[in-house]
């Protein structure tokens, strides 16, 4: 962080933003800032945003601009299915934030999780609900092998991607060579055209981003915007709540697992083993990072796999989201078990301690908030919702690519 | 114990000396016959209860290997259905719970005493627990009076509890039989001089995984389990409905990590020990 409030400037600041409103012709405005050093110094951690986006060393396609166009147009293609009537954008449609709406998500058939939405992967570590995958580019492909969402598989996709020319020539221009006799490397290839088109879909600046800005700036205007509700709410995010914990960082996510408290049958007899199985599923994949399709020579992209470690712990254990645009996004949760971010917040609000283990450390309590400091929380969340979103055209057809 | 000499000072001898013995011997045989599993930490709540009926439940131990499972939950009636069901495989524990919430609230309730009364009055029970019980909290007069009806009834004690609880007991009661629910959450050189300094203390593993990594014990859990091979047992802390569906898969990757220690200590950890730990105790199911 290279901007920061002195704290004569904090003290300051009520006084200022209570003239710049009496000047604006703002009735009541918020004061600029009453938060503690302590409370700055935690709310200044959720940025700057947007963050650089930086190449995916494990992707040789990660930036390209052929790479992304051919990415795109895989993500709306149907022949992707075994089908032929469902694309990735089935579930994941632009233009509801890149989810569905569905607690559970249906490809071609129902599935046992909801769908995420598809922004600010890039800077994820473990991809999935369970983090079963390493990387962007295997998260791509698990949906073509399962056959409840595409279920295309290698040689489908491979077969499909060499005798289709347009697509052939879209590898092509991506990749620089045509598609080869590897089935497994021309499927591997297509979720890394994927990974480099979703990588390109970064929320833009909120509410929240401007407020947090005009607070390392030290700009009592800018703060003063920023609306009395949100921020009680963000006093309970980074304070009393404790939500920063885990809802970490920039992307509002500390990028590994946690026990919310939230039930995990998928039905009467079969339960989610959540980060357990996913750790399981990473270890036997052959699309990892630590496996001949990183194209990091290095491999310094596999530390992580290279360590994960089964625990007890992961059992029931989910991928912590990211917040940004979280309002756009509902249902919520693994499985989409709660409907609205209040619904949420009042999961948090009155947790059943007794469904998260007594040893260890103990992250989630029962936060026993009012009426008002649950709506309090909301108005912050809904803050994280991006003000100018960029509107994605249902993308380039295939045959596109090569004129 | 020579006089002058510390509890924890031998202790540590015994354990060195033993972690020389341990890596002489041979790994256990992994072939065979699954080994059978005493799951020391079993739980049978309520909201498990409305999941899965007793006969379910026991179907899910049985399928998982489990020789005998200590079993506990909030509101017994859970407890009391599975013994019932299977009296051979299941040893009913008594909780001061009456239902989810009371973990932290039962050591200030005197509600909690009554019921324990009422049901070690009514019904039959090897052990109370597993109950939350933490050093500062000894001195109450609810799990003073918990630890006297272990006394009168002659009952194995559950402790989910840090090191002082532990001292706390047996300072009440010396000649208490105690099973450190976690093994305290603490590492081998906490767990090695507790159990060198209480004989009549067990730990279970449950919700633990810091000992071992894909099949492989780590040097300073097995310089413990060398040390104390009659003092450790195994668990699968069924504390959510959900964890019922993770029995099994508890019980494979237990065995999984014991294959990594020599064939005789893996059967003690496995179920021995925990055997041994409830012998005295069987005789209040036949009264």
């Amino acid at each position: 962080m290279t901007l920061r409030r002195s704290g004569a400037a904090a003290v300051r600041l009520p006084a200022l933003a209570i003239a710049t409103g009496l000047i604006s012709g703002i009735a009541a405005p918020a004061p600029a800032s009453d938060f503690t050093a302590g409370e700055e110094r935690r709310i200044l951690r959720h940025g700057p945003w947007p963050p650089a986006l930086r190449p995916d060393p494990s992707n040789r396609a990660s930036g390209k601009p052929a790479a992304i166009a051919f990415g795109r147009a895989l993500f709306f293609d149907p022949r992707l299915s075994v089908s032929g009537a469902v694309s990735c954008a089935s579930c994941h449609p632009p233009d509801r934030a890149w989810t569905d709406g569905l607690p559970r998500s249906r490809g071609q058939r129902t599935v046992d999780r909801n769908a995420p939405a598809l922004f600010n992967l890039r800077f994820n570590r473990w991809f999935g609900w369970d983090g079963a995958q390493d990387s962007l580019w295997a998260q791509n492909l698990r949906p073509l092998l399962d056959g409840r969402e595409m279920g295309i598989g290698p040689g489908g996709a491979a077969r499909l991607v060499r005798s289709d020319r347009e697509l052939s020539c879209g590898y092509r221009r991506a990749f620089g060579d045509a598609p080869g006799a590897d089935d497994e490397r021309v499927f591997v290839d297509l979720g890394k055209a994927l990974a480099a088109f979703l990588e390109t879909r970064v929320t833009g600046r909120t509410p929240f981003d401007d407020f947090r800005d005009a607070l390392a700036l030290g700009d009592a205007a800018g703060q003063a915007r920023y609306p009395a509700a949100a921020r009680r709410g963000l006093r309970l995010f980074v304070g009393r709540g404790n939500c920063a914990f885990c809802h970490f960082g920039p992307a509002f996510t500390n990028g590994e697992f946690a026990d919310a408290g939230v039930p995990h049958f998928i039905e009467p007899g079969r339960v989610d083993p959540g980060r357990l199985g996913g750790i399981r599923k990473l270890r036997r994949s052959p699309y990892t990072l630590l496996g001949r399709f990183n194209d990091d020579a290095g491999r310094s992209t596999a530390a992580s796999t290279r360590h994960v470690r089964l625990r007890q712990s992961n059992f029931g254990e989910f991928r912590v989201p990211g917040l940004r645009n979280a309002a756009l996004t509902r249902p919520y949760m693994h499985a989409g078990s709660l409907a609205t971010l209040a619904d949420v917040v009042h999961h948090y609000s009155t947790i059943d301690e007794e469904r998260l283990h007594a040893g260890g450390e103990r992250i989630l309590r029962r936060l026993d908030l009012s009426a008002r400091e649950q709506a309090d929380l909301v108005a912050f969340l809904e803050t994280l919702t991006e003000t100018a979103p960029r509107h994605e055209s249902v993308g380039k057809s295939a045959d596109a690519l090569c004129r | 114990m020579p006089a002058g000499r510390s509890p924890a000072i031998v202790s540590r001898r015994r354990f060195l000396a033993a972690s020389a013995v341990a890596a002489l011997l041979p790994p256990a045989a992994r072939a065979g016959a699954p080994l059978p599993i005493f799951d020391a930490h079993i739980h049978f709540s309520h909201d498990a209860a409305e999941r899965f009926s007793a006969g379910e439940a026991v179907a899910i131990l049985e399928k998982a290997g489990l020789k005998r499972a200590l079993v506990s939950s909030s509101g017994d009636a859970g407890t009391r259905a599975l013994y019932a069901a299977a009296p051979g495989l299941v040893l009913p524990s008594l909780r001061p719970y009456r239902r989810r919430g009371e973990i932290r609230s039962w050591v200030d309730d005197p509600s909690a005493v009554d019921f324990l009364e009422d049901r070690l009055r009514r019904f039959r029970w090897v052990a109370v627990g597993e109950f939350h019980l933490f050093a500062s909290q000894t001195g109450k007069a609810v799990p003073r009076r918990m630890i006297e009806l272990a006394r009168q009834h002659n009952l194995l004690l559950h402790a989910h509890s840090d090191a002082g609880a532990v001292d706390g007991i047996f300072a009440q009661w010396p000649e208490a039989r105690v099973l450190w629910a976690h093994a305290g959450f603490v590492g081998p050189d906490v767990v090695g001089p507790m159990l060198g300094k209480h004989p009549n203390l067990w730990t279970d593993l449950a919700f633990r995984s810091e000992h071992a990594h894909e099949g492989r014990v780590e040097d300073d859990w097995r310089s413990l389990f060398a040390a104390y091979p009659d003092r450790v047992t195994v668990g699968t802390d069924t504390f959510t409905p959900e964890r019922w569906h993770y029995v099994a898969d508890h019980a494979d990757w237990t065995r999984e990590w014991l294959a990594d220690l020599p064939s005789g200590l893996a059967e003690k950890i496995a179920w021995r020990n925990g055997e041994a730990m409830i012998r005295p105790h069987l005789a209040n199911l036949r009264k």
